[in-house]
């Protein structure tokens, strides 16, 4: 831990969370999985600590047209619900393939979307990084980059976001609810993460205090669409993906009309490849098709040396997701 | 736990530890560890297993019921905390070290660095090369610098924090081919050891086959991964000697380089062994025992000293990464005409047992097979990577994975069958191997190999569930996307200490009179890191004496050494010590049996628990014999003298050898480069089974260490610096990850020598694990693998 006195409470209701969360130093906790990871590295030093975890924000079930989710839900709770195991198998695919049980127990929706990145350098106290402090400078850009991104990394940062529901949720067109001092506001989940850029150290647009309270998934989405999460990870049981794809698709009459493709573990963010989405609209759906879309989705890609087979492995993984939900199999 | 001074350590309930604090001196505790075992007190007696019989572990239940008191667990009134400053970088010069902020914080007892050691300054296993503390120079990411004694944890850990050093920092050399002709890092210079083996006339053309194959191997470093960090607690004893518990593997070898360091006589270090969470090689090495000691008598209170996990990563050596050179070339009808080979093993900064390491790698580098000419070169380097040493396989795993290998294609290269390949020159019994070894002993190769190949193979029927496909949990590889893949591989090594190592075990026997009948008290000081002793000395005693009662005295150094648990050595050596105290103690109560009732000492036995003579005219149970009397005696076993290779590396350098056979089989998602390893089916020569569940034991966990090296198990280090030192980013297979075992047959062929005719079967299961299932991921995707952990772009790109 970092050693720095900290004050710990439970927040009596979303506007003490609220009104109490700007204030410097102060940080939610909700299962702790991640905070207190980053505790331990010195990578996080609150002085207050606001549990939300029992806020009561932790339902899941049907709000007008969309799916909502409690920001507090834990994962394991997400996965084996019988609304999205049954209209949005996506998202339970995206979760059962997240950590392991005892961690799903434990984590909850808001802080796997908000968990930081595994960069091995932010991770270690004592080594330079412009996450922890911007203009430290970056280890990981001369050092051990098998981790590193393919998209939307600058010059300052190339960490990749670890979530891997919140790669399914984008592909979905998820937003999440916000509150804040300025009360309550909606913002698209691809628009929640920002890139490093000069601020490495920030990834999200949302303000000091805000927390989030739900995510919605709308309707549909999913309906009449198919839809896939393959990961591709070094340890089948549990562990971080080396990257990941979500794939939906919608098809009419024989073409696809409708595409989503969105890679995870290869960019600050859940990354969408709207270069290969554009070549399946209007399509039949055949490999061809899709290894032709794949081959446009990953150009580009400027990698470092040690991750440029991920380039390659990236655009097999798409592929692989297209032809699984087109074939079925 | 009490609140008084009670230390929660291998103490045994009977006689307690007698721990001077300085204020009282109180006795005994009331948690069970691992080197205890407590004896039935109802006044039933049952009968507890004998060797070859099904023993529990006494610390199986506490351990699983979170009882078991491990190293971390022990606490003592008013001890202090320690903490260790570590370098950050790989390779600098200390400009200076600034401990006067550390020193004034409040709660701090002492901040010592190199300046504070009264003895010598460096110590080693083999070779004294390590600073206690780097005092000019860091050759590791981790290298202490420092220590902290405070009231708090917390505290410590600040304290380190107000440590300040300057460093001037250099470019690290992190590359063991370059290392060797660079400017040396260290005063000894930057190699261990350069060895040759030369067998026959490697360089005489006649020596050439027809067929040849080359390849480049190379192997990644791997963590012991023990689950019970280090931890040491020390406390100061009036004389100015220190009493020392530590979770350790040698506690003898821990006290002479402690000792040495303090500028204490060896006998003013006692030291105890605590409940050890696991070892395979890591805690061969001194890690914490001479900071605690310094802390100790610096403050002359007690001191705890723990490792965090991450910590442990740069706390402990590990196993040597190793780049690889192979030739084989073979005669037209398989027999092998020469094996080449240069091996480069990286050491690290300091020396640990890098010389012996390859030592092992050199010697077995051929694998299991007999060939006429031979040529291995080895190197042993030293860098500014992490330390490696003592690993389970020691050596022997990193050239098992290349010499089956080459197995394969040669075999492909002559179009035999790569079994057939093996069993046509499978080592047998009177062979000799290439240092020019007689072997002796029980050399059952192609047996293993034919009952390992012979085992009907897995049902290949539906693809598993998602979590046993590539890929796991999720939907990624479906039944379509999947090939199988089959590989096979043989490996051996030696047991015992090696090439003139005076390797040796003392045990102390005692019967005493306890309140339900006799009791056999065993003391020896092996450490019992999860091998079993405490089950085996306990089988051996009843077995010897006919007795049941029988209790493990804690592992200390009130007794003679008994040697370092590794190397597969401690049935034989230490099983073999209490199997000689105890005959000793049987030969007393013979010679009292004639006093008393004028039998020929000569002509008794004991049998099934009562005291026999040949001709049947004198029987009486050994429980009577013994009854109220006391007996004692201490005996050292020491194996066949060996010697040091000679400048062709030959000699007779090793006291037995042990050999295991697997075959794996997996399932590859090519595509994507997943791997799921599916079974692996064993064979192993055993000597003689003495615990039989002990054995599944050793075997399942060899496995595991084994598959995890050939998919997943690697520190990465870039430029000099650990980049995973945490349980999230080392990855080691999971129970979901492991792979059925199927033991197809262990083969029970006594060897002579051995106690009971057993051989050590600690480490074989990890030596050719890794070998079979690189083997059989080339089978599955039908292309070359010469890199272990695979990784998904190894097998994909
Ligand atoms: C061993 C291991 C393996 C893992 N593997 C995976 C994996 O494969 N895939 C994957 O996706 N994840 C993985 N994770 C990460 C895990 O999913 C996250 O740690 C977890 O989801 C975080 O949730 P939490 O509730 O514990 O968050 P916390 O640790 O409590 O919080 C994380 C962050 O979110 C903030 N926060 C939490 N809730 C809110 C809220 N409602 N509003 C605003 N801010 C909030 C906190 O302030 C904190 O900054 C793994 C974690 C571990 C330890
Ligand atoms: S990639 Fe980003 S997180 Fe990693 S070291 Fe560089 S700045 Fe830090």
């Amino acid at each position: 831990m970092s050693g720095v006195a900290f004050a710990y409470s439970r927040a009596a209701d979303v506007a003490d969370a609220v009104a109490r969360g700007g204030a410097p130093g102060a940080a939610f906790v909700a299962g702790g999985t991640d905070l207190l990871q980053l505790w331990k590295a010195g990578r996080a030093t609150p002085t207050e600590l606001i549990d939300v975890y029992g806020l009561g924000l932790d339902g899941i079930g049907v709000d007008g047209d969309e799916l909502s989710i409690g920001a507090t839900a834990r994962l394991s709770d997400v996965a084996r619900h019988p609304f999205v195991v049954d209209q949005h198998p996506l998202i339970a695919e995206a979760v059962l393939a997240s950590a392991s049980g005892q961690i799903r127990n434990m984590a909850t929706v808001g802080g796997n979307l908000l968990q930081r990145t595994r960069c091995p350098y932010f991770r270690t106290a004592g080594m330079a990084c412009n996450k922890h402090r911007p203009g430290s400078g970056c280890g990981a850009l001369d050092g051990e980059d098998r981790h590193a991104a393919l998209f939307g990394a600058g010059s300052s940062c190339v960490a990749t976001h670890p979530s891997d529901l919140a790669v399914a949720l984008v592909a979905l067109d998820a937003t999440v609810e916000v509150s804040g001092a300025r009360g309550v506001r909606r913002v698209g989940l691809s628009e929640l993460y920002r890139l490093p850029g000069e601020r490495p150290d920030v990834d999200t647009t949302l303000a000091a205090g805000e927390l989030i309270t739900r995510v919605l998934v709308p309707r549909a989405a999913s309906i009449g669409r198919l839809a896939t999460y393959v990961k591709v990870r070094d340890r089948a049981s549990f562990e971080f993906a080396l990257l990941s794809v979500a794939a939906v698709i919608r098809i009419d009459a024989g073409t696809i009309v409708h595409a989503r493709l969105v890679c995870g573990g290869v960019a600050p963010a859940p990354w969408r490849l709207p270069a290969g989405e554009a070549l399946l609209i209007g399509q039949k759906p055949e490999r061809g098709v899709f290894t032709v879309a794949a081959a446009a989705a990953v150009e580009g890609a400027p990698p470092l040396p040690g991750n440029s087979f991920k380039v390659e492995l990236l655009r097999r993984a798409l592929v692989r997701t297209l032809t699984t939900i087109a074939t079925g199999s | 736990m009490s609140t008084t001074e009670t230390i929660a350590t291998g103490t045994d309930t009977t006689t307690g530890t007698e721990t001077t604090t300085g204020t009282e001196t109180t006795t005994g505790t009331e948690t069970t560890t691992g080197t205890e075992t407590t004896p039935a007190d109802s006044s039933e007696r049952t009968r507890g297993p004998r060797i070859g019989e099904n023993a529990p572990r006494p610390d199986g239940v506490p351990k699983v019921n979170g009882e078991f008191a491990f190293g971390n667990d022990m606490w003592i009134e008013g001890m202090l905390f320690g903490r260790t400053l570590r370098s950050p970088h790989p390779y600098a010069r200390i400009i200076s070290i600034d401990i006067s902020k550390a020193l004034a914080m409040h709660g701090v007892h002492a901040v010592i660095t190199a300046d504070d050691v009264p003895g010598q300054k460096l110590y080693g296993l083999e070779h004294k090369d390590q600073p206690v503390f780097a005092s000019e120079v860091v050759r590791f990411h981790g290298e202490p610098i420092a220590a902290v004694a405070a009231d708090h944890p917390e505290t410590a850990r600040r304290a380190c924090r107000a440590i300040e050093v300057e460093y001037d920092v250099h470019a690290p050399i992190v590359d063991a081919e370059l290392s060797i002709t660079a400017p040396p890092i260290h005063p000894d210079g930057n190699i261990f050891r350069h060895m040759f083996i030369r067998h026959g006339h490697p360089d005489s053309p006649e020596s050439e086959g027809v067929v040849a194959v080359e390849g480049d191997y190379e192997i990644g470093m791997q963590d012991q991964a023990f689950l019970g960090p280090e931890c040491a607690l020390g406390i100061p004893l009036e004389d100015g000697g220190i009493e020392l518990y530590v979770s350790t593997q040698w506690i003898h070898a821990d006290r002479e380089q402690t000792a040495a360091c303090l500028g204490l006589d060896p006998e003013q270090v006692r030291m105890t062994m605590a409940g050890v969470g696991g070892a395979f090689g890591g805690r061969e090495d001194i890690s914490l025992q001479i900071h605690t000691a310094l802390l100790t008598l610096h403050t002359g209170r007690p001191v705890k000293l723990q490792y965090s996990r991450e910590e442990s990563f740069f706390g402990h050596v590990h196993r040597h990464p190793a780049k690889m050179w192979y030739r084989h070339s073979a005669r037209a009808d398989g027999t092998l005409a020469k094996i080449e080979a240069r091996l480069v093993f990286d050491g690290g900064a300091y020396a640990s047992t890098s010389s012996a390491v390859l030592s092992n790698a050199s010697c077995f580098a051929h694998g299991p097979y007999n060939v006429e000419h031979a040529l291995i070169e080895g190197y042993s380097v030293r860098t500014n990577n992490p330390s490696c040493g003592a690993m389970r396989g020691f050596g022997a795993v990193q050239t098992c994975f290349a010499h089956e290998a080459q197995m394969d294609k040669l075999a492909a290269a002559l179009g035999i069958d790569s079994i057939d390949l093996r069993l046509k020159n499978a080592l047998k019994t009177g062979d000799r191997n290439i240092t020019g070894q007689l072997l002796s002993g029980v050399v059952p190769v192609a047996e293993l190999i034919e009952r390992c190949v012979a085992h009907p193979l897995p049902a290949m029927g539906e693809v598993g569930e998602m979590m046993g496909r590539p890929g796991g949990a999720g939907r990624t590889a479906d039944a379509h996307h999947i090939k199988r893949g089959f590989g096979f591989a043989i490996g051996w090594k030696n047991l015992m200490f090696s090439e003139g190592f005076d390797d040796y075990s003392t045990a102390r026997v005692r019967i005493d009179e306890g309140q339900n009948g006799p009791v056999v008290t065993v003391h020896c000081a092996c450490a019992e890191v999860g091998q079993g002793f405490v089950t085996l000395a306990q089988q051996i005693a009843r077995t010897v004496l006919g007795l049941d009662e029988i209790l493990l005295h804690p592992a200390d150094t009130q007794v003679g050494s008994a040697g370092s648990t590794s190397a597969s050595r401690q049935t034989w050596m230490s099983g073999g010590a209490v199997q000689q105290a105890c005959e000793a103690v049987r030969t007393q109560i013979f010679a009292s049996l004639a006093a008393t009732h004028g039998v020929d000492p000569e002509t008794l036995a004991i049998q099934d628990d009562h005291i026999v003579s040949v001709d049947g005219t004198f029987s009486i149970p050994v429980e009577d014999a013994v009854a109220n009397k006391t007996f004692e005696a201490t005996e050292v076993n020491r194996h066949v003298q060996t010697v040091r290779l000679d400048a062709d590396g030959q000699g007779d350098a090793h006291v037995s050898f042990a050999f295991a056979a697997h075959r794996a089989v997996v399932d590859v998602d090519e595509e994507l480069g997943l791997v799921r390893v599916i079974d692996i089916t064993t064979t192993q020569d055993v000597g003689k089974l003495l615990n039989p569940r002990q054995a599944l034991g050793q075997i399942e966990g060899g496995i595991a260490q084994g598959v995890g090296l050939a998919v997943m198990e690697e520190i990465i280090v870039t430029n000099g610096k650990v980049r995973n030192a945490s349980f999230t980013d080392y990855l080691i297979p999971t129970t979901l990850d492991m792979p059925t075992v199927t033991i197809a047959a262990l083969i029970e062929e006594p060897e002579p020598g051995a106690p009971f005719g057993a051989k050590g079967i600690g480490e074989p299961p990890t030596i050719a694990s890794t070998a079979a299932v690189a083997a059989a991921i080339r089978n599955a995707i039908g292309r070359d693998i010469t890199r272990v952990p695979v990784r998904p772009q190894d097998i994909c790109l």
